[in-house]
């Protein structure tokens, strides 16, 4: 592979989330964080408008019946916004809260199902009685770790997806972009750090969270 | 032992480079490298499949509609926080500390016309549900005919066993022999719900009714029901399984104090 790869730097990627595609990362998510908790109703349709399709996404990646999916997403919210005095800021973000939310449900939903499914032996409504659904526990970390990779400083995420989404190796990077080698690898080295703490706290197979379904974790 | 050059594992974890056999030995004697190894290279997975993440389709107009509806119509159902004192129709509603949940009249300006719309209607097509026998009290204080209805019991109900916390609300038994449910977030079923009066003595029980999808319900007791005596409220998970027993899987559970 050559280091003439087209990769289009000026497109931001945007948080998995925002609903500006260039805003800079976080107009202060912890401000939304405390007015979401707080009540205030401005906050919910933001949260909304930042995170429905993470938590959508979710939901239609593991369940196979789209008005499920749909249903889900919606119960989410709902029960976020009446529980929200349960949120605790610091032991998480708000998108990551949410996914969880959107993760139990889904769980719930999945074993609703595999319940039905042995009690009625034909599969009625599934035209494809197998289908190949994503693990919620993987869609969650997925969609946690991109979240945060559009959240780094715009250098270190280039540079990141470079090495991601494009394969180069650091010294492809540093000739592609004429950053010197020794910044390019502290660079990938601390946006890695930021992944990685943020998976930590966020993931779904990392942290606190209670086990979902028997050999997810 | 010194532990691994941090940059070498970044290095490792992209792929960039092979492990070579010094250091294989050596990740296999150190745990603490090879676990951070190991995460490393779960987060540069993760990030390279979830390319397409930055670029997610809107949902559906009708779902924001359909949660605002939702929390509309919880918002407009007395959340029986406070049920201790006799709730008396329809002022009390008026109150704003008996309806915790109900933002302030000019708060609801901030969403636009259609949404209130959608809200209201749903809320409406709830209350409907309920009956005007309950204390809901609308908007206009002024025409409902003034149901006096006492509160005579009243528990608050919470998640039991494994149900997770989040599920929970509220029982009241008004003086007419009515049963109040108000219950969030019930997990999904593949069967139903009942609802039951146990004595917490003998675990003796009956069954109540059946709860529907909403997060309100209106139950006749038996007229001659010994609430002191079977004084907890409980919810159970029910399977259509031809067995009219409590299946022993309960969501939620309260104590009824007047």
């Amino acid at each position: 592979m050559g280091v003439t790869v087209r990769h289009a730097p000026q497109k931001a990627t945007r948080p998995v989330t925002a609903a500006a595609p260039q805003e800079p990362p976080g107009p202060p998510e912890d401000d939304l964080a405390a007015r979401f908790r707080s009540g205030d109703e401005a906050a919910l349709r933001e949260a909304y408008d930042r995170f429905g399709r993470a938590v959508l996404h979710l939901a239609i990646s593991t369940l196979s019946n789209r008005s499920d999916a749909e249903d889900v997403t919606q119960a989410t919210f709902v029960a976020a916004w009446l529980g929200r005095e349960t949120f605790d800021p610091t032991k998480g973000s708000l998108i990551g809260w949410l996914l969880g939310i959107g993760r139990r449900k889904v769980i719930d939903r999945l074993r609703a199902s595999a319940r039905e499914a042995r009690v009625v032996e034909t599969v009625r409504q599934h035209p494809d009685p197998t289908p190949t659904r994503s693990d919620p526990d993987n869609v969650v970390d997925r969609l946690v770790v991109a979240d945060e990779l559009a959240r780094l400083p715009g250098e270190q995420r280039r540079m990141l997806e470079l090495a991601f989404f494009d394969d180069l190796t650091h010294h492809q990077i540093a000739t592609m972009t004429g950053v010197p080698l020794g910044t390019v690898k502290s660079h990938i080295r601390r946006g890695m750090q930021c992944l990685k703490r943020r998976w930590e706290v966020d993931g779904a197979t990392h942290g606190p969270r209670p086990a979902g379904l028997p050999g997810a974790r | 032992m010194q532990h691994m050059d941090h940059d070498r594992l970044v290095f490792l974890a992209l792929g960039e480079s092979e492990a070579d056999n010094e250091e294989r030995a050596y990740l296999a004697g150190c745990e603490h490298c090879r676990s951070e190894l190991e995460n490393l290279r779960r987060v540069a997975d993760l990030s390279a499949e979830g390319q397409g993440l930055h670029d997610l389709p809107d949902p559906p107009d009708h779902l924001w509609q359909g949660i605002v509806a939702e929390i509309r119509a919880a918002e407009r159902l007395p959340t029986l926080v406070e049920p201790r004192r006799p709730v008396t129709a329809p002022d009390t509603f008026a109150d704003p500390p008996a309806r915790v949940l109900s933002p302030p009249a000019r708060k609801r300006a901030r969403w636009s016309g259609w949404m209130t719309t959608v809200a209201t209607a749903a809320a409406a097509a709830i209350l409907g549900v309920v009956g005007t026998a309950v204390v809901l009290g609308g908007t206009e204080p002024e025409p409902a005919p003034p149901q006096q209805q006492t509160v005579r019991a009243s528990a608050s109900l919470a998640a039991f066993g494994e149900t997770p916390p989040e599920v929970n609300g509220a029982a009241r038994v008004f003086d007419n022999g009515q049963l109040h449910l108000h219950v969030v977030n019930l997990p999904d079923v593949s069967g139903y719900y009942e609802v039951w009066l146990i004595d917490p003595e003998t675990m003796e029980m009956f069954s109540v009714g059946v709860l529907g999808g909403d997060t309100d319900a209106l139950l006749p007791l038996p007229p001659n029901a010994d609430l002191e005596r079977y004084s907890v409220v409980d919810i159970s998970a029910e399977g259509y399984d031809n067995n009219t027993a409590h299946s022993g899987d309960s969501l939620v559970r309260g104590t009824l104090t007047s």
